[in-house]
């Protein structure tokens, strides 16, 4: 099943790297990632699409754990902030 | 004052006045400013050692432990004992030298991507690549590393950055953040502990982690219960517990083990349902509903389902969920259970059997001391035969299993609390992978009791080869092992060796008597294997033991 999260992170240089880290290690496979800066520059807009038969909840559960995320959200029909 | 001055700065502020590490080119401006400060600065011999001797300084103490290193080889020896904090939820930060931003990137001379190579094994890492940076950056490796679920946070500095002029900054010490406690379901798990026939207490490290032993004493009063622990634990519940039965898990005791297979509630108080605990998965607990109580959301449903679970401060969330329970049958079947499938200590032969001896060692050591472990056949010894009465007294590599832990945790441990006695049970395979810690000891004159179990095999792999490869036994001999005692010895360190039962209790007395550090060396039967066992892919009541 594929999956799409919309990911606010803080602007840091291995930010993109942990991200990629975790979905690795937890077992999801990477299917799309994209990437804007924030006008401020401060921030990242992240969407990264996953796919795995997991649970996508024991992913975002420990993306949101990661210091340079500051916001994560399911972009599909039940979405939900899971962290504000 | 430099950037280097004013990572000393940091430290005292947040109240270190322990460090642990090695020096080396990248990281010299840092320990330049050792030499003028007040902070004690302990070194090791290897950075491994440094970092394990901060995590059971951390561990023994619920302080922060810190140790240094600098770039390349320093840097990269300390990825193993990042990893053992992150598994085990250790508070550590990690602060390593790093060649000149001129020249990163460059494949300078010591240079490798620590930051990258520590992404799988931190909470977080940092790199500060302004000085104006440092101060706050350093801090909220502290605050990172207490808050929530504890873990080891690395932060790199630049060789330039700690050479750089800042001016002393006023930074407020920034608290540590505290997840909010959510007690919502509180009242379902009331219902849940009052409605259950057979409730069981399955006991974790975030216990002790949250502060919460007293809380946890009381709950298991007011919902009187049986309990289990796992190996990081061990040592919550209270040892005049009547319904306690022990560590669970792939060398638990049979009661414990029996218990929760036969449960129909389950409150997991602060543990994380590890492989090692469960076995099959699908077949642990299976008639039990579950009660998690955690401060990491990631570990609810992770593993196993919760029926009802609750995050936050286990301080608050135990006695939410306090309620009297109605299992008086219950209580006496585990009692039943535990009297059935007590330990026997008779033991054929005059050669010393390990799991009597270290009873003996647990009766004769005094009450507050701390044991630090290795990775092995030692380690489930402990874990089954000695007591203890709090996790901040058995310092045991959980997660991780980390063979070279036990020496240098307690290293860590004696530092933090120099009044108590400090034991660090080792293996023969063990003991050598950081062996180079003797000189720490020596250095220090640290009263570090050592007690070597030693039956010339790595113990653990070798049962396993017995028992599930057709006794091939490759690469486990150790029978050409140094002399311990006269290794010990080289290191000024005084020590003995026995090999008979009788020696032990007169050995045990030597050793604690001995004003200084002392290493015991006790030989025991290569045939002697740790009993009960679930073997690989059993579910927990297919325990193998000794006679079958």
């Amino acid at each position: 099943m594929q999956h799409t999260l919309n990911i606010t992170t803080r602007n840091e240089a291995s930010v993109v790297e942990r991200l990629l880290q975790v979905t690795r290690y937890r077992g999801y496979q990477l299917a799309g990632l994209a990437m804007t800066p924030l006008t401020d520059r401060a921030g990242l807009q992240i969407t990264l699409t996953v796919q795995s038969d997991k649970p996508i909840t024991l992913l975002t559960s420990q993306l949101v754990k990661l210091y340079d995320v500051q916001q994560l959200e399911l972009a599909s029909a039940d979405v939900a902030v899971l962290r504000a | 004052m430099k950037g280097a001055e004013l990572v000393l700065k940091v430290l005292q502020q947040q109240g270190v006045d322990t460090i642990f590490g090695y020096p080396g080119g990248a990281i010299m401006p840092i320990y330049d400013a050792i030499y003028h400060s007040t902070v004690k600065h302990y070194l090791c011999r290897h950075e491994q050692g440094g970092a394990f001797s901060a995590i059971g300084y951390a561990r023994a103490s619920g302080k922060v432990g810190v140790c240094l290193a600098t770039s390349g080889p320093g840097a990269t020896n300390l990825i193993t004992s990042l990893a053992d904090a992150l598994l085990d939820s250790v508070p550590l930060v990690a602060i390593t030298g790093q060649v000149s931003q001129a020249v990163m990137g460059t494949d300078a001379f010591q240079e490798v991507d620590v930051l990258g190579l520590s992404l799988g094994v931190t909470k977080h890492s940092f790199m500060v690549r302004d000085v104006n940076e440092l101060a706050h950056t350093l801090q909220e490796a502290f605050r990172l590393a207490q808050s929530g679920r504890p873990g080891p946070v690395l932060v790199d500095i630049p060789k330039d950055v700690q050479l750089a002029e800042v001016s002393e900054p006023e930074w407020p010490i920034l608290p540590v953040a505290r997840l909010a406690t959510s007690l919502t379901n509180a009242a379902k798990a009331r219902q849940l502990i009052a409605q259950a026939k057979k409730p069981i207490a399955y006991i974790g490290g975030g216990v002790q982690m949250a502060d919460a032993l007293a809380q946890l004493q009381a709950f298991l009063a007011e919902s009187e219960m049986p309990s289990v622990t796992t190996l990081k634990g061990m040592g919550s519940v209270a040892r005049a517990n009547p319904h306690y039965l022990g560590m669970l898990g792939m060398h638990g005791t049979q009661a414990a083990n029996l218990a929760v297979q036969q449960s129909d509630l389950l409150i997991c108080l602060g543990a994380r349902f590890d492989d090692r605990v469960t076995g099959k998965l699908d077949k642990f607990a299976p008639h039990a509903k579950v009660i998690h109580v955690d401060i990491d959301p990631a570990e609810i449903n992770k593993v196993r389902f919760a029926d009802c679970a609750l995050l936050g401060d286990m301080k608050q969330i135990l006695p939410a969920i306090s309620t009297a329970t109605q299992c008086a049958d219950w209580l006496a079947h585990c009692q039943q259970l535990k009297q059935q499938y007590g330990w026997r200590y008779d033991h054929p032969g005059e050669r010393i059997f390990a799991p009597l001896m270290l009873k003996q060692l647990s009766e004769r050591m005094p009450d507050n001391s701390v044991v630090c472990c290795d990775v092995g056949q030692h380690q489930m010894w402990v874990a089954q035969h000695m007591r203890f009465n709090s996790p901040r007294n058995h310092l045991s590599s959980g997660g991780l299993g980390t063979m070279g832990f036990g020496l240098p945790a307690a290293i860590g441990a004696k530092l933090a609390r120099p009044q108590d006695t400090v034991i660090a049970v080792s293996g023969d395979g063990s003991f050598m992978m950081n062996v180079q810690e003797l000189g720490t000891i020596k250095r220090f004159r640290l009263q570090v009791k050592i007690v070597i179990i030693d039956n010339q095999r790595l113990g653990m792999v070798k049962q396993w080869q017995q028992l599930f490869f057709n006794e091939r036994y490759s690469e486990t001999d150790l029978s050409d092992n140094p002399d311990f005692v006269a290794l010990a010895a080289a290191f000024a360190i005084p020590g003995h060796t026995i090999t008979r039962k009788d020696e032990v209790a007169s050995a045990l007395e030597a050793m604690f008597s001995w004003p200084g550090p002392y290493l015991l060396h006790v030989r025991i039967d290569e045939k002697d294997n740790v009993w009960p066992l679930v073997p690989p892919g059993a579910a927990n009541e297919d325990m193998l033991t000794e006679t079958n």
